[in-house]
């Protein structure tokens, strides 16, 4: 169904954007700033800047079951309560039902949705790091997957340009593994994570431990100022909202940055599932969405299209784009769409006591912990499997200093309780994840209550990921005796699925050749050139460390191509 | 952060005293969809006393408030009601019951009793609580190993019984839960700093000083 004469021009802008997420955001600010008119189409509900963090300054007390789950909730958020903290009580709101938004697990597949303005740029948590040069040459070196079509310095600029404007803090540490980016102050490390760095550094030459790298402001700059946003204020209750615009996120700083351009439009609550064809023109006109509250049926039409739905989303649109020109969905003569998903594996550490520093305390609940970079299959180290993993944790002191003796509770107990406790050191990996044509996701004949296609995952962990996981935790523990912790024990939860790290890419990855790829070095869609597809889905391996940073840095690379194609005409 | 790091976190919030059963009990409470309805349940009035009773001999008022005037017995009403299923419910009921009879046993009702008589009566359940603990062990060992062969066999989670987390155990990590977690808590038995503004990595402490709430 065409809306035909004024409709069609009232729902014509020059770029559609879908999705308003970390991505969608990034690609929004990018073509306004370039003088575009861009339409932001976004199927949930609208969450403004600071009035729509509802509970951002609410204390515990002010939940009736104080931050935890209830039964009825595991009901709705089956999904969402497989990670452990997403379904609590004080941001809750900012996740899907999953009971309204079902999908099928041939294998489990822990899929953990936000669909509001700003996706989960708002929840999200805030781990910036840039590839490095062996991150984008691992696939050809090693004959997985499909090498990728660009490398760190076609990348680096980018990098650099979407740091200075989101605001990174972190320390500069001159290390190959993890490049060294534009950094706002790093964050404090407290005593034991400092004496647990001098311990790793010293015993096991070639590793290190640094401060997270982090998408928080610590010092602003006066684009960031003019924009609303101050520094960081510590209270670590970042996913319910930043009222301080501090992390970032869509609301706090690429949306400000698209409405200051007077070019953009923000539609919430459309449903986009398909890319809208012409096999004469070659080339897409626009997107057809439903509307997820009275299901009526709109068209919007563009020169250029941006799919920022998420991976997993991105993937499902073009899957239901079928035209004669692409009979198997949007770009997928390889048959390579919605396979090769990948996540970053996680759950697998160690953690310890640490004795002494009784006098000393800290200020603050930093949003923040420590960073162990990759050290496995570096320089000299070899290993039974390929790739590597960073580790993730921090120290603290817990409550109740250990000094109530027999007492189980009572007065004097109370008292202690109340008092600092033991310091603790953790941490854990996140690793690696192959791209195997195998993990994959379908649409099946059910349909959800908009009459879409339902999605199936078949997906795993295979022995790549689970030899890795072994070595996440042997390695933890050796690091964690060798610089001191006492009392050292380790997990590994093997119940974890792929999605659990909330990382999902790989669905439409990038490549050289169409016969083996969906997208070419630009973003393109082979065969769909003004489809532009930037999140997750783009990616054609996964490193170990948080793709936020690179998904920011590959849109505005790829709308900056866009725009210089539209004006030589050729889009 | 996961699952594991958040139940820890939890764990470190208490001082380690919440025991790895009593995360297992909150597990199944919050993880395995239950089908029984989760508002139907309330405690009679002569159990919300008790209960608040109880919670106010595990954290007495002292220069800082109590459980009671923390609302700590409702809380856990609420927590025991939403949050667990049937078998926990009434296992908790259960323990409720049985100390009502050994407050009768000592001269009457459990808030009538003297403070030594309280705290004897939860010693009392806290070493029933433990040998609960040692029985639900020695049954799952038995389980997992065959007793002819030696081998330890795969358990099959299909038929596992839904094992109860003893009362005492329950009763005290809702407590230190609802406890430091409430407004009393947090602002004045703990140092309560909803702004902190900076993050300082090594601070001297200060003699008598609190630990942070949150």
């Amino acid at each position: 169904m065409y809306i035909q004469g004024k409709g069609t021009e009232a729902n014509t802008y020059d770029a559609i954007v879908v999705g308003s997420g970390i991505s969608g955001g990034w690609a929004a600010k990018e073509l306004t700033e370039k003088g575009l008119k861009v339409l932001i189409l976004e199927r949930g509900r609208d969450v403004k800047h600071v009035e729509d963090y509802t509970t951002a300054q609410s204390g515990p007390w002010e939940f009736p079951h104080h931050g935890r789950v209830d039964q009825k909730v595991k009901e709705d958020y089956w999904a969402v309560v497989r990670t452990g903290y997403a379904a609590n009580e004080e941001h809750r709101h900012m996740f899907e039902k999953d009971s309204e938004n079902p999908y099928e697990e041939k294998k489990r597949f822990d899929w953990i949705r936000g669909y509001h303005t700003g996706g989960r740029s708002l929840m999200w948590g805030r781990q910036s790091y840039r590839w490095n040069k062996r991150d984008f040459t691992a696939n050809a070196e090693e004959g997985i997957g499909v090498d990728w079509p660009v490398r760190y310095e076609d990348v680096a600029p980018w990098y650099d340009y979407v740091e200075r404007f989101a605001g990174i803090s972190g320390s500069k540490d001159g290390l190959d593994v993890l490049p060294d980016g534009v950094f706002q102050p790093p964050m404090e490390m407290n005593c034991v994570e400092l004496e647990v760095k001098k311990g790793i550094e010293s015993n096991f030459p070639g590793r290190h431990m640094t401060i997270g790298r982090v998408a928080h402001l610590t010092a602003p700059t006066e684009e960031q100022t003019a924009l609303g946003r101050a520094s960081c204020q510590f209270r670590n209750r970042c996913m319910r909202g930043c009222p301080y615009g501090a992390y970032f996120s869509t609301q706090s700083a690429t949306l400000p940055a698209a409405v200051n351009t007077g070019n953009l439009t923000l539609i919430n609550d459309k449903i986009v599932h398909q890319v809208i064809f012409d096999d004469e023109l070659k080339k897409a006109v626009g997107v057809r969405a439903i509307d997820q509250n009275t299901k009526e049926e709109v068209e919007y039409f563009s020169k250029i299209i941006f799919l920022n739905a998420s991976a997993i989303n991105s993937a499902w649109i073009m899957m239901q784009s079928k035209s004669k020109t692409h009979p198997n969905g949007l770009g997928n003569a390889s048959d390579q769409l919605g396979r090769n998903i990948m996540d970053h594996h996680l759950a697998a550490g160690a953690s310890g006591s640490w004795e002494g520093f009784d006098d000393q305390y800290y200020v603050g609940r930093r949003p923040n912990g420590i960073y162990v970079p990759r050290f496995t299959n570096w320089g000299k180290d070899k290993r039974d499997f390929v790739r590597g993993f960073g580790y993730q944790g921090s120290a603290g002191r817990s409550n109740g200093d250990g000094t109530n003796g027999e007492d189980t509770f009572g007065a004097d107990f109370k008292t202690a309780m109340t008092k600092p406790g033991p310091w603790y050191f953790g941490m854990q990996g996140f690793g690696e994840t192959l791209p195997d044509e195998r993990n994959r996701m379908e649409l099946t004949t059910n349909k959800d209550k908009w009459g879409l296609p339902i999605i199936s995952f078949d997906a795993e962990y295979r022995d790549n990921e689970w030899k890795m996981r072994e070595t996440m935790v042997n390695e933890a523990a050796n690091m964690l005796e060798a610089a001191g912790v006492k009392n050292v024990s380790t997990y590994h939860d093997k119940e974890k699925a792929p999605g659990i790290g909330i990382h999902e890419m790989g669905t439409a990855r990038m490549g050289l050749d169409p016969k083996t790829s969906c997208l070419n070095k630009n973003n393109q869609v082979w065969g769909a050139e003004n489809v532009f597809v930037t999140d997750g889905a783009f990616m054609t391996s996964s490193s170990c460390v948080n793709p936020s940073l690179t998904y920011m840095a590959m849109t505005a690379r790829a709308a900056d191509f866009a725009v210089r194609e539209m004006k030589k005409m050729n889009l | 952060m996961n699952r594991r790091n958040a139940l820890q976190r939890v764990a470190i919030m208490m001082g380690g005293v919440i025991s790895a059963p009593t995360m297992v009990a909150m597990m199944q409470g919050c993880s395995t969809p239950g089908t029984e309805s989760a508002t139907s349940f309330s405690f009679s009035p002569d159990y919300q006393k008790l209960v608040a009773e109880i919670a106010e001999v595990i954290i007495p008022k002292t220069d800082t408030p109590g459980a009671k005037e923390a609302g700590v017995g409702s809380f856990i009403e609420t927590m025991i009601g939403d949050c667990y299923k049937e078998f926990q419910q009434k296992h908790f009921v259960a323990g409720l019951d049985a100390i009502s009879a050994k407050a009768k046993e000592a001269g009457g009702d459990f808030a009538s009793l003297s403070e030594e008589q309280k705290i004897s009566i939860l010693k009392s359940m806290e070493t029933g609580a433990k040998d609960e603990l040692e029985l639900q062990k020695g049954k799952a060992e038995a389980k997992i190993r065959d007793s002819e062969t030696g081998l330890e066999k795969s358990v099959d989670k299909s038929t596992e019984e839904e094992v109860p987390t003893p009362f005492f155990n329950i009763m005290k990590e809702l407590t230190l839960f609802g406890y430091f977690t409430s407004e009393p808590g947090c602002k004045e038995a703990l140092a309560y700093l909803p702004i902190p503004g900076r993050y300082e990595g090594c601070v001297t402490l200060e003699p008598g000083q609190k630990a942070w709430a949150l």
